[in-house]
């Protein structure tokens, strides 16, 4: 296996999906090869950076506002 | 994340619970404030008219995630003439990275769950708001939102392997714009 090649193969590596053959082959690629082995590494930060982004964060002031009045307008309040 | 629901849903509820997160999902797929403002409140109005019919919190979460994907695609779309040749290209360049370059060196990222200051967080958002938009729809509701692929293949209307190639090319983008701020850095 290339490097081109397993990295091909990280989406389904990271997400665990790869039959346990192409699994033991990106594990014995990366065994002997450091920059691989940081390359997946890295590819596994960037999944979590993501995830750690806050998903509900407060709506601004001025358009909480703005979206009640719609609302309001809408309930014929 | 949320608290349940109780029983009855009423307008205020469905704003208080749900507003930033449909203001959230489409400011990232769209990357502005205004258009996620309009298309948030496209949204909300829809989820008042129909709120008698949702049976439950897990139903009308599913729901708002389908109709906020497709209030912010049909935005978009009204733009999207102008744009068209600036995605064509970044689609194209997306396609052709090989995750190979540059130099390789270890990031320093807590391996529990990592808890990220406000200016990481910025970094983050606007790697996302770079990427190309057919990439970014992917990666913010695979990613972002944690929505699984067969879903998101769904709501955007493509196969599962579209949808996992988009996915690999957006995360391998995204490494290469985080990597100078998080390699050898405490988080």
């Amino acid at each position: 296996m290339t490097c081109q090649e397993l990295l091909e193969l990280l989406h389904d590596y990271v997400g665990d999906e790869l039959v346990i053959e192409q699994r033991q082959t990106v594990e014995f690629h990366m065994t002997g090869c450091k920059d691989c082995t940081i390359r997946v590494e890295s590819y596994r930060h960037t999944v979590r950076l993501a995830r750690a982004l806050p998903r509900c964060d407060k709506l601004p002031a001025a358009v909480e506002e703005r979206l009640r009045r719609a609302l309001k307008a809408e309930l014929g309040e | 994340m949320v608290a349940p629901l109780p029983e009855r849903l009423t307008p205020e509820l469905v704003f208080r619970e749900y507003a930033p997160r449909i203001y959230n999902l489409a400011r990232r797929m769209l990357g502005n404030d205004a258009d996620a403002e309009d298309v948030t409140q496209d949204v909300l109005l829809q989820v008042v008219r129909k709120l008698d019919t949702f049976r439950g919190e897990s139903q009308i979460a599913t729901w708002l995630h389908r109709v906020t994907v497709n209030a912010a695609l049909a935005h978009r779309a009204k733009r999207a003439t102008r744009q068209k040749h600036e995605t064509a290209d970044a689609v194209d360049e997306m396609s052709s990275l090989d995750g190979l370059g540059g130099p390789v060196k270890r990031w320093n990222v807590s391996p529990d769950e990592p808890i990220l200051a406000a200016e990481q967080a910025e970094l983050i958002e606007d790697a996302i708001n770079r990427l190309p938009e057919p990439f970014r729809d992917v990666y913010v509701l695979a990613d972002v939102e944690g929505l699984p692929n067969n879903e998101i293949a769904e709501m955007l209307e493509l196969s599962v392997p579209a949808v996992k190639s988009r996915l690999h090319r957006a995360r391998l983008r995204m490494r290469d714009a985080l990597a100078p701020h998080f390699e050898g850095v405490s988080p």
